[in-house]
Parts: structure tokens; sequence; C-alpha cells
């Protein structure tokens, strides 16, 4: 699956000024990209590849970065840890990309996380669980972290006044450590999880989990998951009648998750990034109109509105091609560069990184939004 | 008891599902001996072909005739063109040719359908509640109808001349022959019946379960477990297998782990195959190995 953007000029002039002593300046630049394009990730995956390979269209419309041809390489994990690391493989040792962006979901990006770190070669996950980018070196991620998701959750919780928390969460890496960290950060306000519960990310029947979270009673039930998972499993809370309110992650932010849940997803609510509810932003909203020219092209590229999924790819996209017309190839330096990247504008938020953080974005970059007549809506609240 | 109630009836519409894709592998087993590793394939095609028909305008149940009689053509096209032609057929060529119709089936399906799982529209939409256990309308459609095929399958090859005499075949392929049977035509009519079997597991499950090009391995697996414990060529057994497999996989996961739910299947074929491998339902005398 490669996308080939021809060079417009053939000239090479030493791309953006002070590429390292020993970077390529000769032929394309490579970006590789490891997506969840098959399996249960798919929801993700697929939005994120059409994202990249509208961005890779338009940036072969302008001449590449300074008229160096910017080749996008596309691989499918399908959805798998080995598949992961098989193609993370491939990218860095034989197609030598300069930069890695990917994978979709947490467990396949930890699974490129030793190979990026030991090849230096600069990578940009899409996916949630902090545990991605934590202490590492060469290895960032744009979807939000899932403490500032946590954190965004449990203020909503203690203004609702609730604090016994029932969790059914995703098996796999993304729902990883997610009860401890609920425990943890709502200590404070008195918030804690009562019950856990687990799902596979490719199940299809949620009776039992929710069965169990009914019978555990507590204030707010909270899905973790991604779709069509999440979205099942919130059909399956509210055909079992069961009126607790609930809440779900950032994990949903797609049109897969409306059309899965249906009507059970009315009154859920969710922390997701603003992509969603762009056309319901303040006009003086920062991220407003890079939100909007995105969903533009966008729309008149596929037919249909993206998810914050392709957000997370278009942030990856936007932070790769910066550090790169910046400075060239040199792996150092684009490490260096995205470790200083301040105040950088993203669909998913606006980024700050620093060596500590390589995700950059606070609890400020999700929204708290709800469904109604089956469309994404802003909670009034004093975050949004 | 709520809650019990509420598992057990989700594990049989589950069951119901499985029992249909084991009936697939049945059908054609007695027959011919034949082990299709497609039948799981089958369903996820059928769901996939009504999903896109009701999304190009169609009405549910012409998409759902359209979608069945579709399928029943591709298991009709696959017994012609892959198992037909083999002279010498035995059941280890038989997985090999079907793992190879199954791995070209996913494909064109991802290929055609794309990577994304979705749900077919029920056929009554809602559902309501009696004594706290909630129950889909699909559900019960899944149950009714699953009980049905199954009673019509099993009086086919029970009850009628035309259904022995295809059963005849497995057994005494010779004598069959020399009666008169014709065997390909047997082993064409038991694609026939598996496809359409399939299919209908396929639009049934779709709207509570969801479909995508790889729902098929699960579904066909799990279907395989079921008719396994009905030793593979009983279609009661087979139907009791997929009923059983389902509730008690709810039930683990209700009771002892969600984490186990998948392990539950296998765990319980190891069990029959070394303990009974004529299937826990089956005489011994039906052992056919």
């Amino acid at each position: 699956m490669t996308l080939s953007l021809a060079a417009c000029a053939e000239s090479d002039d030493g791309g953006g000024g002070g590429g390292g002593a020993g970077a390529d300046e000769t032929g394309p630049i490579k970006i590789g990209a490891v997506l969840d394009i098959t399996g249960a990730g798919a929801s993700l995956g697929v939005p994120e590849r059409q994202a990249l390979e509208l961005l890779a269209g338009q940036l072969e419309e302008e001449g590449g970065i300074d008229g160096r041809e910017v080749e996008l390489i596309i691989e499918d994990n399908q959805s798998t840890e080995d598949g992961a690391a098989k193609a993370m493989n491939k990218l860095v040792n034989e197609d030598e990309v300069d930069i890695v962006l990917g994978a979709s979901r947490t467990g396949p990006s930890l699974a490129m996380r030793p190979i990026a770190e030991s090849t230096e070669t600069p990578m940009i996950s899409l996916a949630a669980n902090q545990a991605i980018v934590e202490g590492s070196e060469w290895v960032f991620k744009t979807a939000q972290n899932d403490r500032v998701v946590i954190e965004r959750m449990i203020d909503y919780m203690a203004e609702q006044g609730w604090t016994t928390v029932g969790l059914a969460r995703d098996a796999s890496g993304f729902g990883e450590g997610v009860a401890e960290m609920f425990d943890e950060i709502g200590a404070e306000q008195g918030i804690s999880v009562v019950a856990t519960e687990k799902f596979a990310p490719d199940a299809t029947d949620f009776t039992a989990q929710m069965v169990n979270l009914r019978d555990a009673g507590a204030d707010v039930n909270v899905i973790w998951g991604i779709p069509p998972a999440a979205g099942l499993a919130q059909r399956a809370y509210d055909q079992l009648g069961i009126e607790t309110p609930v809440m779900q992650s950032h994990g949903i932010g797609n049109q897969v998750f409306l059309d899965t849940a249906g009507d059970a997803a009315e009154g859920m609510v969710a922390p997701l990034g603003r992509l969603v509810v762009a056309d319901q932003l303040p006009a003086d909203d920062p991220q407003k109109e890079i939100i909007t020219s995105f969903i533009d092209d966008y729309t008149a590229e596929y037919g249909a509105g993206p998810s914050t999924f392709s957000g997370h790819a278009y942030d990856a996209w936007q932070l790769a091609i910066d550090a790169l017309s910046e400075e060239g190839t040199d792996p150092q330096a684009i490490r260096e560069h995205l470790e200083g990247v301040t105040d950088f504008t993203g669909i998913s938020g606006i980024f700050t990184m620093t060596p500590e953080d390589h995700a950059g974005l606070p609890k400020e970059a999700l929204a708290l939004v709800t469904v109604e007549g089956g469309q994404w809506k802003l909670v009034p609240d004093e975050g949004n | 008891m709520t809650d019990l109630l509420q598992l057990l009836f989700a594990g049989l519409s589950q069951g119901a599902v499985y029992a249909l894709v084991a009936i697939g592998f049945v059908a054609i087993f007695t027959v011919s001996g034949v082990i299709n590793l497609a039948q799981g394939e089958f369903a996820a095609l059928a769901g996939l072909v009504a999903i896109s028909a009701v999304g190009s305008g169609l009405p549910l149940l012409a998409a759902v005739v359209l979608a069945v009689v579709s399928v029943a053509l591709v298991a009709v096209i696959m017994e012609r063109l892959v198992i037909f032609p083999v002279k010498r057929m035995t059941t280890l060529v038989s997985l090999i040719l079907t793992l190879g119709v199954s791995t070209g089936l996913k494909a064109l399906m991802l290929l055609v359908y794309g990577p994304n799982a979705e749900g077919l529209t029920p056929l009554t939409p809602g559902g309501f509640s009696v004594a706290g256990v909630s129950i889909r309308y699909q559900e019960l459609w899944i149950l009714l109808i699953a009980g049905l095929v199954s009673l019509a399958v099993y009086w086919f090859y029970e009850r009628t001349l035309a259904g022995k005499s295809l059963r005849a075949c497995a057994e005494q392929p010779v004598a069959a022959r020399l009666v008169g049977i014709s065997l390909t035509k047997a082993s064409l009519i038991s694609f026939l019946i598996a496809g359409t079997v399939g299919a209908i597991a396929g639009v049934l499950a779709s709207p509570i379960y969801f479909t995508s090009w790889e729902s098929g391995l699960t579904l066909g697996l799990k279907g395989f477990v079921a008719a396994t414990l009905g030793g593979l060529i009983s279609v009661r057994g087979a139907v009791l297998g997929g009923l059983l497999l389902g509730v008690l996989e709810t039930l683990t996961a209700g009771y002892i782990s969600t984490g186990l739910r998948d392990a539950v299947a296998f765990l319980l074929l190891i069990i029959v195959l070394v303990a009974r491998p004529a299937g826990i339902f089956g005489r011994t005398a039906e052992a056919r190995v």
C-alpha cells in the first residue's frame, strides 16, 4: 500500500536548512505509517489512512517539502501486536523511513515502541494509553492521554456528585490500567471504582458484563472501549434497561459509534476532541478554523465527515511535516524538534511537548459531549 | 435469579446461531465426509450482502431473501468448482480445500465491503422486559427461525427418502450408487442446504452480533465445536451442541470471567474429542470413524 508522490522539482537544495550532518539529503523524504486498517481497530485505522492520504495529496500539490518529494508508505498491522512490530521493522529496515506514524491503538503502538527506541527512529503514535510515551525518548503521540481523559471525567463526576464508578473496559492495551487510574485521580474527590468488567475488542455479546454492572449499583457506569464494541456495549446497557448514567471514553469519536449504538447512545456523556462538535464551537475558539478547514477538505474528498481518529492522524502528520521541514531528515534533530513543540494548534488540541511529556495535551483538549437526536452535542459544562 | 435468566436467554439466542452454523457442517459431513471450513464465511457473506442491499434501498425482507439465495448459490458453485472435481476426496483434503475457499471469500469480502463491522436492520426493532429479563424481538426471531430450520433439516434427512438416500451416500457409497443414488448430486444438495442454513444464521445474527468480513472465523469455529459435540453426523446433536455452547459461554462470562468466554468452546472441544469422540449426545453406534 504505497502512495508515491511525484516531486515537483528535481533539484535538491538542501531541504529546509540545517539538516544534521549525517542526514540523507537526497531522494524522497519517507514517512511510514502503521495503522489498524483491518481487524478490531478498523473503525480507527480506516479514517486515519484516509486523512493521511488526503494530506499527502495536498502536500504533493504544494510541491513537497521545499521541492523535495515526500513519500507516504502505509502498512496494515491487522490490529495485532505482532503485525505492528513486523510492519515497523519493515518500514525502518527495508524502506528506511525518516519517521513513523501510528499505530492506531495502544497494544500495537506498544509493540512498535522498542523498535523505535532501539533504531532511534522518531515515532508518533495515534493511540491513547499514556504508557506508550512514558519515559520514552523517541516516541510521541497525538491522541489525548488516558490520564487527561480520566481527569476530565472525574471533574464531571464530582460536579454531578457521583462517587462510585462501575467500569466495563476493553481487555486490550487501551483499557489496561484504567481502573487504577480512576482510583488514583478520583481519590481526592472520594471517587472510586467499585466493579470492573472486561470485554475483548472484537466482542459481540455484552449481556454478562452489563448484568454484572447493573448488580454493582454504582452511581455512574463507564464503558471504556472503541467502536463497534463500545457501541454494542452501550446498546446492551440500554437494552437491559439500566437507568444509571453512563459515560464513555474518548475512544468513540466516530460515526461508527453513533451507528452501532443507535438510540441507546442518547444522553451518554464522553470527553471527546472538539472535531465532533466543530459546528457548535464559539467563533473565537483557537482550534475552530483549523478543524473546520480539515472537515471541509475531508468531506469534499470522501463524501463523509472525519472522525476524531482522523484528527489524531492529521496532528501526527502536521507535527511530522513541521519537524521535517524545519530540521531535514536527521533523526536526532527531528526528535529534539518534536520535544520542543510549543502551542501547536491541531485537531485534537493545542500541543506543548516537553522532554517529560511526549503527548503534549492538557485536559482542556477535551470537550464533554453527549448524543442528542443521533448527533454529537456539546454539554453545557464549565470546562467547555 | 433475574441475572441467571437473563444470561440463559442471551446464551440461548447466541447458541441458536451456533446451532444453525453447526447444522451446515453436519449437512455436508454426513453426505460426503467433507468438513467445510467456509461454513462461517457463508454466514458472514449473507450478513454483508443483506446489509449492503438494505443500504442501497431494498426492503429488508427482499434483502434477506437476496442474501440467502446468493449465498446458497455461492455454496453450490463452490461445490462444483472445488469439491466435485476432486477424484479421491478425504476429510484431510477437504479441510485444505475449504480452508482455501474460506480465505478467498474473506479476502473478497474485505475488498468489496471494507473492513468495518456493521449490523443489519432487525426484523422487528426494539424489545420488552419480562420479570426483569430484557428480551429483544430479534432474539425471539432467532430462536423461532432457528427452531423451524432445524426441524426442517432434521425432517429432510431423517424422514424423507431423498434425505435418507443422501445419508446412504456417506455410509455405503458403493451400495448407494448400486441402487441408483447419484453421489455427485447428493454432494451438491448438501452444499445447497449448508449454504442456505449458514446464510440464514448470518442474516439472523447480524442485527445483534454484527457482521464484518472476518466474523465468519469465530462463528465457523464455534459452529464446528457445536457440531462436534453432536458427533458431526447428527442434526439434533448439532442443535443441542450449539445451544449448550451458547449458554455455557454466557454463564462463564457472567459468573467466572469474561476473559474465559472464548476459551469455553475449545476446552469443551478438547474434552469431548478425548472423552467422547462420537459426541456427547450421539450413540456410540453412530460413530463412523
